[in-house]
């Protein structure tokens, strides 16, 4: 499902390099957690897989194909769900899905069909007509994933799905994150929340400092690290010093 | 297609929410446009049709003070004033209306005028005649210094004051000369009395080449000059149109902090399928917003006592025209958005270079009479090519064929802030 080897990117200006030959891979179809403490290069490795930022150096895979050369096969064939949310606040859900539905490529009817298949899913049929401004922030995470799921990808990208919501909203979107991945669909997500993780991960990758710390089954982590929880191997690996 | 389509409606619907937004869109150039064809009203017309009041004082009360002051009341621009309150005015008077700024001038013709100008009408008469073996002579007298005064308010413009003086020397100098062609005639033509042959008519023959006043346009009458509406109602609708700079910059540099460019730039197909769909709104609103500013302009402004907008019939010519300037403010609403990484960068320099772009491209006032180094810094200016193309549809009655100058340098404008634009974001993906 992705494959990264020996991956660089030192941005303009900066003081230190974001990734610093980044090698690590997950397997087809899993759900695999990308991890690490604030400024571990996470945001820079999505946005290298998603063709925003180019890589100085190095390679990376998604379904097999390269990310710089075959950008728009593998756009077709993922879906990015940002960390931000990433939909116009004025526009009710229904306008916001309709517009990112037609720009898929969808027609009119499968459009609508999808639209209130997700709606309903996700528990947003009722405000559908609402602005996106007037939504808590549960429901804000939720239609910021429906719209990337219009077009039924192989591969969802998730940049902290999970982040500020409600517990009902968080357990939500994990449910429908299993169901999905049982559809046969990979899922990579990056979280700081590492209980959240640990229940959901069928494999990890915790970077630190742009390179790769570990990977594997969570479980099989804790044992050979001999911790009681994923948060453990994550201290004792990344340290327990603050990071900006 | 089907793109471009869906981010048009989109962009409309994004617009349609902010009722509040959409209508300053309108009101405001509206509000402004209005408001400098009123302020600028008052100097346009005094070179034009505002009629400025002079006091006049004759103390001489001879033939020649007589003409002269009729020939001032003939020009339109002057209201000879000789009497307040049913008396006549005196040269101490007028100095005090004029000294407490009641009035901006007066002209005082003191006694002797006309006695000094027939004397030396006589001594060129005589003189001439002589030359030419006249018999007899003129009655005729040493002369004396005589001047006209005129007394002025301090604040009055100089282009008032010039244009006083310019027609007394002149209507003094007219005078002058008939009166000595009027005598010489009659001495010349005593000496042929036993000639059979008509008059000399020597003013007749001096009147050979007249003016004839017409306008450059090709179509157009020598009434349709450049008036306040017609200056400002085009400058200030382009000036309004470039202000759509504002609300483009917002909108791309919010998209990319808020993830939305990024999920755009996600979906398969080129980018630049959905930036046409979104610069085709902004092109339309852009055009229509200037329409509706060419429409107050024409039936607005005749409602506060202004002229109407004079838009020629060149309506192909005047569409094309307007799609390319939408077209070049709504690149460089583009550039602003790309170049700058936040709204609090972005909407001042953009607010503020729209401000010197129109300075120096003449929207406030014509480059013709801005200083030479600046008129050549106008031509760096969008605005100076789209205000020149409209006033050349406008005023000189031009069409396509006229303006595809100015609308390819608009047009490489566009390109250029395009490619600036593109290149700063394929630098932002490094």
């Amino acid at each position: 499902m992705l494959q990264i080897q020996q991956l660089e990117k030192t941005y303009k200006n900066a003081a230190e390099p974001s990734l610093q030959g980044l090698s690590l891979q997950f397997s087809d179809k899993s759900i695999a957690g990308l991890l690490g403490p604030n400024g571990a290069g996470k945001t820079t490795t999505i946005s290298i897989l998603c063709g925003l930022v180019k890589a100085d150096a190095g390679k990376a895979f998604l379904l097999g194909m390269d990310v710089e050369k075959e950008r728009e096969a593998i756009k077709r064939r993922i879906g990015v769900v940002p960390q931000s949310i990433a939909l116009y606040p004025t526009l009710t859900a229904m306008e916001n899905l309709q517009y990112i539905g037609r720009l898929y490529g969808l027609g009119s009817t499968l459009l609508k069909e999808r639209i209130n298949q997700y709606l309903q899913l996700f528990g947003l049929e009722k405000s559908a007509h609402k602005a996106i401004r007037y939504y808590s922030g549960g429901m804000k995470r939720r239609a910021n994933i429906i719209a990337s799921l219009l077009h039924e990808p192989e591969l969802l990208i998730l940049d902290e799905p999970t982040a500020g919501v409600d517990v009902q909203s968080r357990n939500m979107i994990l449910q429908f994150l299993t169901e999905y991945n049982k559809l046969g669909h990979g899922i990579i997500y990056t979280s700081h929340l590492l209980e959240e993780a640990q229940q959901l991960c069928d494999e990890i990758a915790i970077i630190d400092h742009g390179r790769l710390v570990v990977q594997g089954k969570p479980v099989e982590l804790m044992q050979e690290q001999q911790a009681q929880s994923l948060e453990q191997v994550f201290l004792q690996l990344t340290g327990s010093s603050l990071r900006d | 297609m089907r793109k471009i389509l869906a981010t048009f409606i989109n962009e409309s619907r994004l617009f349609a929410k902010d009722l509040a937004g959409m209508a300053l869109l309108f009101l405001m150039p509206l509000a402004l446009t209005v408001l400098m064809a009123l302020i600028q009203d008052a100097p346009f017309r005094e070179y034009q049709d505002i009629r400025f009041e002079i006091l006049w004082v004759d103390e001489d009360g001879g033939k020649m003070a007589r003409q002269l002051g009729a020939e001032l009341d003939s020009i339109p621009q002057f209201v000879l004033i000789r009497k307040l309150n049913d008396q006549l005015l005196t040269a101490d008077k007028a100095q005090e209306l004029v000294h407490k700024g009641n009035y901006k001038l007066a002209v005082i013709v003191p006694k002797g005028v006309s006695a000094e100008v027939a004397n030396s009408a006589n001594q060129v008469a005589n003189e001439l005649g002589a030359k030419l073996g006249a018999p007899g002579k003129l009655p005729q007298r040493e002369s004396r210094q005589v001047a006209l005064e005129i007394y002025f308010d301090p604040v009055i413009k100089q282009a008032m004051k010039l244009s006083l003086l310019n027609a007394l020397e002149k209507q003094v100098t007219r005078i002058q000369a008939e009166i000595i062609l009027a005598r010489l005639e009659n001495r010349l033509d005593e000496q042929a009395a036993d000639s059979s042959g008509p008059g000399l008519r020597l003013q007749e023959k001096l009147q050979a080449v007249q003016i004839r006043e017409i306008s450059s346009g090709q179509h157009a009458t020598a009434e349709l000059t450049t008036n306040s509406v017609q200056h400002n109602v085009p400058a200030w609708a382009l000036f309004g149109l470039f202000f759509i700079i504002i609300p483009i910059a917002g909108n791309f540099i919010r998209e990319r902090e808020d993830g939305s460019l990024m999920r755009i730039k996600m979906i398969p197909g080129s980018y630049f399928t959905i930036l046409l769909g979104k610069l085709g709104f902004y092109i339309v609103l852009g055009m229509l917003q200037f329409f509706v500013m060419l429409a107050a302009g024409a039936l607005l402004m005749p409602l506060l006592g202004l002229d109407s907008l004079q838009i020629g019939n060149a309506f192909g010519s005047l569409f094309l025209t307007v799609l390319v300037v939408a077209a070049t403010a709504t690149a460089y609403g583009v550039l602003i958005g790309s170049v700058f990484q936040t709204p609090n960068q972005a909407l001042p320099f953009g607010a503020i270079s729209i401000v010197i772009l129109s300075a120096i491209g003449g929207i406030w006032v014509p480059v013709e009479i801005l200083p030479a180094g600046l008129q050549q810094l106008a031509k760096l200016s969008p605005l100076h090519w789209a205000l020149d193309a409209i006033n050349e549809l406008f005023l000189r009655s031009g069409s396509i064929l006229t303006v595809w100058k100015q609308l390819v340098i608009l047009l490489i404008f566009a390109l250029l802030f395009f490619l600036i634009a593109g290149i700063t974001e394929s630098r932002r993906r490094r």
